[in-house]
């Protein structure tokens, strides 16, 4: 019952939201807080409580029927996988709901209503296990997501928003129809209509048939995730998205497409995945180094930290269709780390949006002298971006190359290259934001409280993570090596 | 006469009555030709009619075969002249708003 | 007759005395008010005689009517539709000078003829439906007789319809040449011997599709749909879009079946082909447009050509899935049609896109319902207009009619753009102050809004709980398809 209440709290807290604006324009970020909270308490119990063993992989299970008529069920489970990245859902939407404290001024109601609407459909798509409602799920976080952009973005912002909106609404169309074929498929083998995974997990397929359904699922997962033909809608929905819409979008939307392809594309297609395996790796890695260079070249700093997102998800692509379970942990790290080193690089960015009305980095400069704590902050996300040992990105990635270099050599090494090239961007963006002349003469204001409270837990979080991984991997071992001897 | 003459001519009639709905533009023609087409049906409906009595009373019986067919040119009818009640009042108005019954004044409906 | 089947007809009795009753009421000089409150009473009792003659069917009425399942669900939605429509008509009409106490008169008629459609088993009885939806459509349409747009619209409809029923007529005399019969069941037990000639058939099909493709206004018969979407006042264009539509499908769907008209393969090519070319025609010709009527329009061009993807299975399954499309797809018109209705002024209908410039802004309720309806002819999850094409790409892959429903997946993505654009508008910023409208009677406001609320709990009810529609479907067909070989 956990899991349905976590999502109906975070519907219910929306609502409320949305009611109370219409009072209190400042009571809706108190309900949105209160929300977050209760649910990333509710989590860290069942984490603290709960253990998963290899006999015990599923943590939570609940089941009942939804729509009989088609064999859909309301079938929600977490294994260790599930539990992480439930973790990471509460923590950074808290995060969003306290970096939008003083940016959303206007509708606060219907903004902060989007917002835990985007993180209820992510925490479904973590923990749906039916898949007719994991393809509800997905696309009940497109639409307010949809909104964040195109109501409170920048200037480009409807445009980044139908972008964004109709890129994922086409791969999940396409998936839609996999689902479906993967259904009667099934039913025509058993005799039972049923959209449950683990229903479908016995389903034999013919090799052809497989591949074509496998494609449905990948295309929908690897536009979220993004690999490089489609990661167009990415620079622009997180550069003109609101701090909080670029700190889900970086931090947990693009996770749900690697959570999509360990979940399902690998265990339900494993002949048909292992079949595409080399491309799928040979793409990942153009990704990272394209990535890193086109975020070398830009000036918007939002956009900069986008395109070091292509680049990071390239490695969790990688690895993932490195198929082995190093990896895969790596994979997981890096999604976990990925979250929180890219997601404090945007709550930054957006901080230096409120103080300084650009997001130009070549009108920036000298600031470190101006903001040391903010400076501090961002060369230590900087550095965890480029992957620096001690902090969680080098375990991440070190992890993921290392079961790579198992799989594919010649791949592994250009894709340790962009190691290289994340250095050389990663350098330019503390050189020209931080240090270098000054170029703004009046003073500006350091941390707040809550900035500094925000800072404080992403850096402890990246720091842990770097120094004593080993609880996440524990976590989540069993799920990874469910998926690897599939 | 063989059921071939009234197709064919119910079929002359018919086109007749769809190239003048496409191609005339006073508006009281391409009604006439709509009428034209209506009854260019009820002309074969009555043929089909007379056919399929024929030839169910060639195999002996006593038979209402084929009356179907003529009921229906009766609704036809009814209808047809329902549908020219409303269509010449519809004509009329359009008369007294642009003062002409050429359909080609009917362009105003664009985006 | 018997008086069983006195009884079943008696809600059709009760229909066709509606307008008997309001042109009593009119010739006694009774006001507006009375008479719309009339009307729905009249609507109400409708609905309260077929509940209450449900035991009687399934019941033939020899030679011209069968009153069955799919005839009551298909007779249900057009009466719960006029309902609708109704209510929104006062607050529209009340608003214009001319006389609006006929137009109850036409409006009852053509439900009458619609509702005769769904229940004809007889060449003879599908004419009359027809003519009698038809020659009050024509009326309708041209109701606002002092705006030239409504004449125009009229005359094209008149002209147009007209020919269109020339050429059903002319397809029934061929299959009638062809079969000796005029009822769907003779026709089909004649069909089965030999003795009949494949060519008249096949041309008396052709012809009787073009008839049917015009009244449903598919792509190439699209062309009046535009024009008369516009020209019409706002609830007949909500009339025309949902109850002619539901009316000639419901008859589409019963000769199909008594005849077995998908085991023809020219039938199923050319509605495959139809579908297609209405699925894409309608879709773009959309994207340009500003006038949310015409808009509207060929949406639901496209939205037909969805329909009949569900049509071309044949089967139980495509049958429910038609079914319940049409439901999702007529509640989502009213709800948006309704709210052109209620922001259309004394001069002109609100139909430019500017009209709706932040209309969330200005009136949240509104706003809110027309984004959900919109979404829902988008095919956005939580609304009724999801499920609705799940069950239409569930019927096309079940019988793995894979280029329709590839085409519908690419068709609606491409439809997402329109409906966002439109979405866009409504919660864009706004300085323009819009006069505050006349006040109208306090109930019948009231009553629209009670309306609105309605369809917007039966859109997202539909949406998340399906199951109570597409049971109570199933359960129709059922008594439906029992009767069929009698």
């Amino acid at each position: 019952m956990i899991l349905v209440w976590m999502i109906v709290i975070l519907l219910i807290g929306g609502l409320l939201c949305w009611l109370t604006a219409r009072a209190n324009e400042h009571a809706a970020k108190w309900v949105a807080l209160v929300t977050m909270l209760i649910d990333a308490a509710l989590i860290c119990g069942v984490c603290f409580t709960q253990r998963v063993s290899s006999i015990n992989t599923w943590i939570v299970d609940i089941k009942t029927q939804w729509i009989p008529a088609y064999g859909i069920g309301f079938h929600l489970a977490m294994d260790g996988l599930s539990m992480v990245m439930l973790l990471l859902t509460f923590f950074l939407g808290t995060l969003a709901v306290l970096c939008s404290w003083n940016e959303i001024k206007q509708r606060t109601g219907f903004y902060y209503f989007n917002l835990l609407c985007t993180l209820a459909g992510i925490a479904g798509v973590f923990v749906a296990m039916d898949l007719f409602l994991f393809y509800f799920f997905w696309e009940v976080m497109l639409v307010p997501m949809y909104f964040l952009i195109a109501i409170w973005g920048d200037t480009n912002r409807r445009y980044a928003a139908y972008k964004f909106f109709i890129f994922t609404q086409a791969g999940g169309l396409l998936m839609l129809i996999a689902i479906l074929s993967l259904y009667f498929i099934h039913a025509a083998q058993s005799g039972v209509y049923s959209y449950d995974y683990f229903d479908l997990l016995n389903t034999t397929l013919q090799p052809s048939a497989a591949r074509w359904i496998m494609m449905g699922f990948l295309v929908a997962f690897v536009i979220k995730l993004p690999m490089v033909p489609l990661h167009n809608w990415l620079p622009d929905a997180h550069s003109e998205a609101p701090t909080a819409g670029s700190l889900i979008l970086a931090g947990l939307l693009l996770k749900t497409g690697a959570y999509g392809i360990m979940r399902f594309v690998l265990p339900l297609f494993p002949q048909a995945a292992e079949a595409i395996a080399w491309w799928a790796m040979l793409l990942a890695v153009i990704g990272i180094v394209y990535g890193a260079m086109l975020a070398f070249a830009q000036t918007d700093i939002k956009r900069l930290i986008a395109y070091t997102s292509v680049s990071h998800m390239g490695f969790v692509l990688l690895g993932i269709f490195s198929f082995n379970a190093v990896a895969m942990q790596g994979v997981v790290m890096q999604m976990i780390t990925h979250g929180i080193s890219t997601g404090a690089l945007f709550v930054l960015a957006g901080m230096l949006k409120e103080r300084l009305h650009t997001r130009d980095i070549e009108s920036m400069g000298g600031l470190w002298s101006s903001l040391p704590a903010m400076g501090a902050v961002g060369m230590l996300f900087t550095m965890a971006s480029l992957g620096l040992p001690m902090l969680g990105n080098f375990i991440a990635e070190f992890l993921v190359l290392m079961g790579a270099f198992t799989a594919n050599v010649p791949l592994t090494v250009i894709a340790t290259f962009g190691l290289v090239f994340s250095a050389i961007y990663s350098l330019r963006f503390v050189q020209k934001v931080f240090l270098g002349p000054s170029t703004f003469q009046k003073p500006l204001p350091d941390f707040s409280a809550r900035e500094f409270v925000m800072m404080a837990a992403l850096s402890i979080a990246i720091v842990w993570l770097g120094v004593y991984p080993q609880p996440v991997l524990d976590m989540v071992q069993h799920a990874v090596q469910a998926v690897v001897t599939k | 006469m063989p059921i071939q003459y009234y197709i064919a001519l119910a079929s002359a009639l018919f086109c007749i009555g769809v190239v003048g709905v496409l191609t005339r533009r006073n508006a009281i023609i391409v009604f006439m030709c709509i009428e034209l087409m209506l009854n260019a049906v009820n002309l074969l409906l009555v043929a089909f009619s007379k056919m399929h009595y024929a030839k169910a009373a060639a195999a002996g019986a006593v038979t209402t075969a084929g009356t179907e067919g003529q009921l229906f040119v009766f609704f036809i009818m009814v209808v047809a002249a329902a549908e020219v009640s409303v269509g010449l009042a519809i004509i009329v108005m359009m008369y007294r708003n642009v003062h002409s019954v050429d359909v080609n004044f009917l362009n105003r409906l664009k985006n | 007759m018997d008086s069983l089947q006195l009884q079943a007809l008696l809600p059709f009795i009760v229909l066709a005395s509606a307008s008997v009753v309001i042109i009593l009421l009119i010739a006694a000089r009774q006001s507006h008010t009375v008479i719309q409150i009339t009307g729905f009473l009249m609507m109400c009792l409708v609905v309260l005689a077929m509940w209450y003659v449900r035991d009687v069917l399934p019941r033939a009425i020899m030679p011209l009517l069968v009153v069955d399942g799919m005839a009551a669900v298909f007779t249900g939605l057009i009466v719960f539709c006029v309902l609708i429509i109704g209510l929104f008509s006062f607050i529209y009409f009340e608003e214009r000078e001319e006389n609006p106490k006929e137009y109850y008169i036409l409006i009852f008629l053509g439900t009458l003829g619609a509702a005769v459609l769904t229940i004809s088993r007889h060449f003879i009885s599908v004419f009359i439906g027809l003519e009698l939806l038809s020659i009050s459509l024509y009326a309708l349409i041209a109701y606002l007789r002092n705006r030239n747009n409504a004449v125009e619209a009229g005359m094209k409809y008149l002209v147009l319809a007209a020919m269109s029923s020339a050429f059903l007529l002319f397809g029934m005399a061929l299959i009638y040449m062809d079969t000796g019969s005029m009822d769907f069941d003779g026709i089909a037990k004649q069909l089965q011997t030999q003795g009949h000639s494949p060519a008249l058939f096949v041309t008396g099909i052709g012809l009787m599709m073009v008839a049917v493709c015009f009244k449903l206004a598919l792509v190439p018969f699209h062309l009046w749909a535009a024009d008369v979407y516009q020209g019409a006042p706002v609830p007949v264009t909500n009339f025309i879009a949902t109850v002619s539509k539901i009316g000639v499908f419901a008859v589409l769907v019963r000769f199909a079946q008594a005849v077995q008209l998908q085991s023809y393969h020219f039938a199923v090519i050319i509605i495959s082909f139809v579908a297609i070319v209405s699925m894409v025609g309608g879709n773009l010709l959309a994207i340009k447009q500003q006038n949310i009527k015409r808009l509207l329009a060929y949406s639901s061009i496209a939205h037909l050509g969805y329909l009949l993807v569900a049509f071309l299975p044949g089967n139980a399954a495509g049958i429910e899935a038609g079914m319940f499309y049409l439901f999702a797809y007529s509640i989502t018109l009213l709800a948006a049609f309704g709210i052109v209705t209620m922001l259309s002024g004394r001069q002109a209908d609100a139909d430019q896109l500017e009209a709706y410039r932040g209309l969330y802004w200005r009136n949240p309720l509104m706003g809110a319902i027309l984004t959900v309806a919109l979404l829902s002819l988008a095919g956005i999850p939580l609304t009724a207009g999801f499920i609705g094409k799940f069950a239409v790409l569930n019927a096309g892959v079940q019988q793995q009619l894979w280029l329709p429903v590839i085409v519908l997946v690419i068709t609606s993505v491409i439809g997402l753009y329109y409906y966002l654009r439109i979405i866009s508008t409504l919660f864009a910023e706004t300085q323009v102050i819009f006069p505050k409208e006349k006040s109208l009677h306090p109930l019948f406001v009231a009553g629209t809004y009670g309306a609105l609320l309605v369809l917007l709990i039966l859109l997202l009810g539909a949406g998340i709980f399906p199951s109570a529609v597409i049971d109570g479907i199933k359960n129709f067909l059922c008594q439906g398809f029992r009767i069929i070989n009698f």
